[in-house]
């Protein structure tokens, strides 16, 4: 009776069941005691993990404006990234998720003016106010509250209470909205449940975009591995076992696996499938051990690693001993292609790339059973690493390919300006 | 008990939707874990005793919300709990109760407080267990425990997954209904390991094809020797492993079996030294098997003493419990990162440019002055490190000053201590809460300072020692009645396992040799030296049952046998005698428990007989009383409590008869108590059970001048000397008249 029972450890698929059943505050306490613990790793993982937390919030949680709602992703968000700074595809999903509230409450309201009497005015998104989202403007009443100007509409006042200085928190209230007393019966409520029920489909498409990924990443394989190639991939993702496979469906070329030492023992079982797709469609695997690498540099024509994330400026962070391979093909000049979805990309811009190394168990490289080693000898194994980036010259996303320029613009597709600069892993509200 | 009710109701049906079927057993769902918070060690002295905090009325430090790497060491193992899934814990603590639960209750693992991974955490106070073999006895009679469940200590740091162990351990059970425990080990290599306990290491005799358990053993340094007593049977198994090479951080997943075999053997205290070694040894009559699960990969280990948690504490700087490093930030509140050069800093941390940090862990607010050197050390928060200090290896907790050129070297600096300009601490000192060490103050090795002594009283300064701005004397260990104890406990207590401090050939055979099983060949030899040092520890030397818990079993069974024969109410002293050496060979007892057990028994009696209410007799008729109203008793001190013609052994008992005499102050007062001991010794002289030279090497013998209490008391004794060393004068003077 041995068998497999589901065990006891904890795991993303555990904790995706069990979201349902338990309230959202635990369970965002549950996330992030599972990214502290490594317990849920690797940026899908904790893409997908992120996302559906998220979902729950928005689904879940009472919240009566746009504002709270914000506010709570916010310092959800912080929380999270707390946890496992080094994922950076957690940042990324909560300033997507803000990004698309935000989008969605202005559509909203783009709604909701067109219905009220007066016609309204083109919307102009309100710039300078970072921490608002962007709104139709009319013929504008500017009211100075608090430090920050904001524009007043009718309907602003209603959806929007945070707009009050904390004394007229209840917005309904006729006397604190200048002659606004409407006929519209409760529309909050409707307006909090439309939003809601946008949002949720938004952040469901990201989901699916996340789960996505691979098989779009996969499309462009025929356009960057032609026929007779010889393409070297270090320990390969998923994603890039797809990509090669989609490849070997309609070419035939040669792929260097390059495996890392310390894991060569179980490297066999884990690329089994790929090895056997490869071969079954005429394409050829030499499995190389790392230490033999630049010799058959010379002969490589393409670097394709996976990418555990793509900073604005092009630099990638990948599985640790990746960043030697991209320094040996610039060398030899060969062409690095990075792999990963957009929700890798990440637009934060203060990162310092030495931070983003996580550092893991010395134990792949020295047996914790080696007394004197271990006492006596500083052993650091690094989980990631990063890759300038210059020593890289391809990005292929699931939108296409991509060269370092073109990072900016996506992420300006991705992103809010005002989610860009929110501070995620500011040290405010642990 | 409702509550737990609820909370498993709640678990089990939560069980069901995650929907597991299978031919498990009923309540599979929810894993339990009990956690022991208080293993009755005081290995952690001087900072296990007060903090003296004015605000916070603590009364002690608990061993396990002692900061590692500036964490308390019990988040750890909660997390390690969580981290395998456990649903509900159930924590037993002791004496420290009350810190402990109100750091749990104001802390992340409450079940209320929604962020915790548990749906039932419950407190379990025993108020006078002596032992953990004591908590798990009150477990099993509580019946909380559903199905299989975890045993863990409050010092645990693991990272291992328990998956496999526990799908083996299931599959064991289901197999054969006898197979009640897997222990989880570590595997460390043959060669020296800074993590393995030194001080008692574990032998596991291992069947490598079932991962069965044959036999445990415990040897320590002192062990001339080495070797280790098997029982044949053992070698009728295909295979057998002696395996050295484990670190054992007790983690043991246990069936409710388990418990029932604690109840059964009621004088088990230590989960290996007694139970599991006991166990695997009654193996043909019991029918129980105990399997291991030796892992290869992961890391466990408890912070059982200070080396350990100096090895730990440097295992966990180096990465090797990963995640739980520093900057997982377990806490809330927690903001490490880790920085160039190893070194894990908190927000809101100065290190001046010059400044050299290597490998070390810098809490918050915590400012280091220019050309300072840190390396290899742990520093907590809101420290004020001044310029040109040396830090090497040291763990420095909170708020902590150490002015400008100062030196520490492999020590540890509790909370709220200053260390003065130019002062120097030297390996493996200790530095309890509150020291001031003075300006240009040396602290040698293995020095250790505190404001309190292991009585929780103030100890004067000593301002040759702190310089003359300092505070803090150096503090004395609580005295251990045996050697082989004695220097166990000395070599526990220091942060540096280093034996070059004992001398190891002279002492440890003699120490050994008069250890009194060496000839009972059926008991394991190596078991003994263990056991006298738990015992001497635990008990502590007072008399009324009532208000010591920490009596041991065995001194507490003599004790009242014997006075039930003293009272008359039952047997003679033939009988009691036999029955005494049975309960001495049934306990291990030493023959120092012993002295103790007969001395106090025949000090209370005449106590009680003092303070009979009808009948006060005074202190010599009730001496006398108690020593010749019954016929035989005598002879039983003679035989049993001395046991010998040699000064050293009454020498011994006479000093149990007075520290009997000192507890029993707590029923009459100090003089009385005085005149008592002198009428026993002079009466027991009478009785020709003590002899002169015995009683003037007793009065010379320093460790009865020791404390308060124990001159005072000794002191009516000086007529009955000064009448002895008259005597022997007189019968001197008489020889030589007879020449």
């Amino acid at each position: 009776m041995a068998t497999q029972k589901g065990g006891y450890t904890p795991s993303l698929e555990k904790f995706l069941d069990s979201l349902k059943s338990r309230p959202v505050q635990a369970s965002v306490e549950l996330l992030i005691s599972l990214l502290k613990r490594r317990q849920i790793k690797g940026s899908e993982a904790c893409a997908t993990a992120t996302a559906h937390i998220l979902l729950q919030v928005v689904a879940r949680d009472k919240w009566t404006n746009v504002d709270q709602l914000l506010g709570r992703i916010q310092l959800i968000g912080r929380k999270l990234v707390a946890a496992q700074p080094h994922e950076l595809a957690i940042g990324n999903i909560v300033r997507r998720v803000l990004g698309l509230i935000r989008d969605e409450a202005s559509e909203e309201r783009n709604d909701a003016t067109t219905d009220s009497p007066r016609p309204a005015s083109p919307s102009v998104p309100a710039l300078g106010h970072p921490s608002s989202p962007p709104k139709p403007v009319r013929p504008p009443t500017l009211t100075l509250i608090g430090s920050f100007a904001r524009t007043q509409s009718m309907f602003n006042l209603l959806s929007d209470p945070n707009v009050f200085p904390p004394s007229g928190s209840n917005p309904s209230t006729p006397g604190q909205v200048s002659g606004a007393s409407t006929p519209i019966l409760n529309p909050q409520a409707t307006n909090v449940s439309a939003l809601r029920s946008e949002v949720i489909d938004g952040i469901q498409e990201i989901m699916d975009e996340i789960k996505m990924v691979d098989e779009q990443v996969q499309t462009y394989a025929d356009i960057f591995i032609h026929p007779g190639d010889y393409i070297l991939v270090y320990s390969p993702s998923r994603t890039v076992q797809k990509f090669l496979i989609r490849a070997a469906s309609k070419r035939k070329f040669t792929v260097f696996l390059v495996v890392d030492p310390s894991s060569a023992t179980s490297s066999e079982a884990q690329y089994a499938s790929l090895l056997k797709s490869m071969a079954s469609s005429g394409s050829s695997v030499i499995t190389v051990l790392n230490a033999g690498l630049m010799a058959y540099m010379s002969r490589v024509d393409k670097v394709i690693l996976g990418a555990r994330a793509i900073t604005a400026q092009g630099g990638v962070i990948v599985d640790s001993g990746a960043a030697a391979i991209a320094r040996a093909a610039r060398e030899r000049r060969r062409t690095v292609i990075v792999l990963g979805g957009v929700y890798k990309l990440s637009p934060e811009s203060k990162l310092l790339s030495e931070s983003q190394v996580e550092w893991g168990d010395p134990s792949k490289y020295v047996s914790f059973a080696d007394g004197s080693l271990v006492s006596h000898v500083r052993v650091k194994n690094a989980v990631s690493e990063f890759l300038p980036a210059d020593q890289v010259d391809t990005y292929i996303t699931n939108l296409g390919a991509h060269a370092q320029e073109n990072l900016h613009t996506i992420i300006a597709d991705h992103y809010k300006e005002e989610d860009i600069n929110f501070d995620l892993s500011g040290k405010a509200q642990r | 008990m409702s509550q737990s009710k609820g909370g498993r109701g709640g678990a089990a049906s939560k069980g069901k939707k995650g929907g597991k079927p299978g031919g498990e057993e009923k309540r599979e769902a929810a894993l339990q874990a009990v956690l022991i918070a208080d293993d009755f060690q005081t290995r952690f002295l001087p900072f296990s005793l007060d903090k003296p905090r004015p605000l916070a009325n603590g009364s002690a430090l608990p061993q396990c919300l002692l900061p590692l790497a500036n964490t308390p060491l019990i988040e750890y193992t909660l997390e390690f709990l969580a981290m395998n899934d456990v649903k509900e814990v159930f924590i037993y603590c002791g004496a420290h109760y009350e810190q402990i639960e109100r750091y749990i209750q104001n802390s992340r693992w409450l079940p209320i407080a929604q962020s915790s991974p548990f749906s039932v955490l419950e407190f379990i106070r025993v108020a006078d267990a002596r032992s953990e073999g004591d908590f798990l006895r009150d477990l099993d009679g509580r019946g909380i425990i559903g199905g299989d469940f975890l045993l863990v200590h409050g010092d645990l740091i693991s990272n291992l997954s328990l998956e496999g162990a526990l799908a083996a351990h299931r599959a064991r059970r289901e197999a054969n209904r006898d197979s009640c425990m897997t222990m989880v080990l570590r595997e460390a290599g043959a060669a020296e390991h800074h993590t393995k306990a030194r001080t008692k290491a574990p032998i596991f005799i291992v069947d490598p094809r079932k991962n069965r358990c044959l036999h445990y053993e415990e040897i320590n340094p002192f062990h001339a020797d080495r070797y280790v007593d098997l029982d044949p049977t053992i070698l009728e198994h295909a295979e057998a492993e002696a395996r050295t090479d484990l670190v054992d951080a007790q983690i043991d997943i246990c069936t409710p079996d388990v418990l029932a075999l604690w109840s059964e053997s009621f004088d088990y205290e230590l989960p290996r030294a007694n139970f599991l070694h006991g166990v695997l040894k009654d193996w043909e009559l019991n029918g129980k098997m105990i399997h291991t699960d030796i892992v290869a990969e992961g890391y466990s280990a408890r912070a059982t003493n200070l080396q350990m948690y100096d090895a730990i504490s440097h295992d966990v700087l180096g990465g090797w419990a990963y995640p739980f490093t520093p900057d997982c930030n377990l806490l809330k509140g927690q903001t490490y990162h880790l920085r160039n050069n190893n070194v894990y800093q908190e927000d809101d941390v100065f290190v001046e440019d010059d400044a050299e940090a290597i490998d070390a862990a810098l809490g918050r607010d915590t400012h280091v002055g220019s050309k300072s050197i840190i390396q290899n050390s742990i520093i907590g928060r809101n420290c004020k490190i001044g310029s040109n200090v040396r830090i090497v290896d040291s763990f420095i907790w909170d708020d902590v000053e150490i002015d400008d050129g100062a030196v520490i070297e492999h020590a540890i600096i509790a909370d709220t201590t200053r260390v003065g300009k130019g002062a120097a601490v030297r390996e493996g000192s200790l530095v309890s809460f509150g020291v001031r060490v003075g300006e240009n103050s040396d602290i040698g090795a293995s020095t250790v300072l505190s404001l309190l002594s292991h009585n929780r009283s103030p100890l004067e300064s000593q301002p040759k020692v702190v310089g003359t701005q300092g505070k803090g004397a150096i503090f004395q260990y609580p005295e251990e009645d045996e050697a082989v104890a004695e220097e166990l406990e000395r070599l526990e207590n220091s942060l540096i396992y280093n034996l070059d401090q004992f001398d190891i050939d002279s002492s440890s055979v003699s120490s050994l040799g008069d250890d009194d099983f060496s000839d009972d060949d059926s008991e394991a030899a190596s078991a003994t030296p263990s056991q006298p040092t738990v015992r001497s520890r635990l008990s502590s030397f007072a008399s009324d049952d009532s208000g010591a818990p920490n009596f041991s079993s065995f001194h507490a069974d003599a004790v009242h046998g014997l006075l039930e024969v003293l009272r008359g109410s039952v047997g003679d002293f033939d009988s009691e005698k036999l029955e005494f050496t049975s309960l001495r060979l049934a306990n291990n007892a030493s023959d120092v428990a012993m002295r103790k057990a007969v001395a106090t028994a025949f000090v209370r009696r005449a106590v009680e007989l003092m303070n009979a209410e009808s009948s006060g007799l005074d202190a010599v008729k009730a001496a006398k009383e108690a020593l010749t109203s019954r016929a035989g008793a005598s002879s039983f001190v003679a035989d049993v409590g001395v046991g010998g013609d040699s000064v050293s052994e009454q020498l011994e008992f006479a000093l149990a008869v007075q520290r009997a005499c000192v507890s029993s102050t707590k029923v009459i007062e100090a003089a009385k108590a005085g005149n008592l001991l002198a009428a026993m010794l002079q009466q027991m002289y009478d009785l020709d059970v003590l002899e002169e030279d015995g009683l003037l090497a007793w009065w010379e013998d320093a460790r009865g001048k020791e404390g308060e209490v124990m001159p005072a008391v000794r002191a009516k004794c000086q007529p009955l000397i000064e009448w002895l060393e008259n005597a022997e004068e007189e019968s001197d003077e008489d020889d030589e008249d007879s020449d």
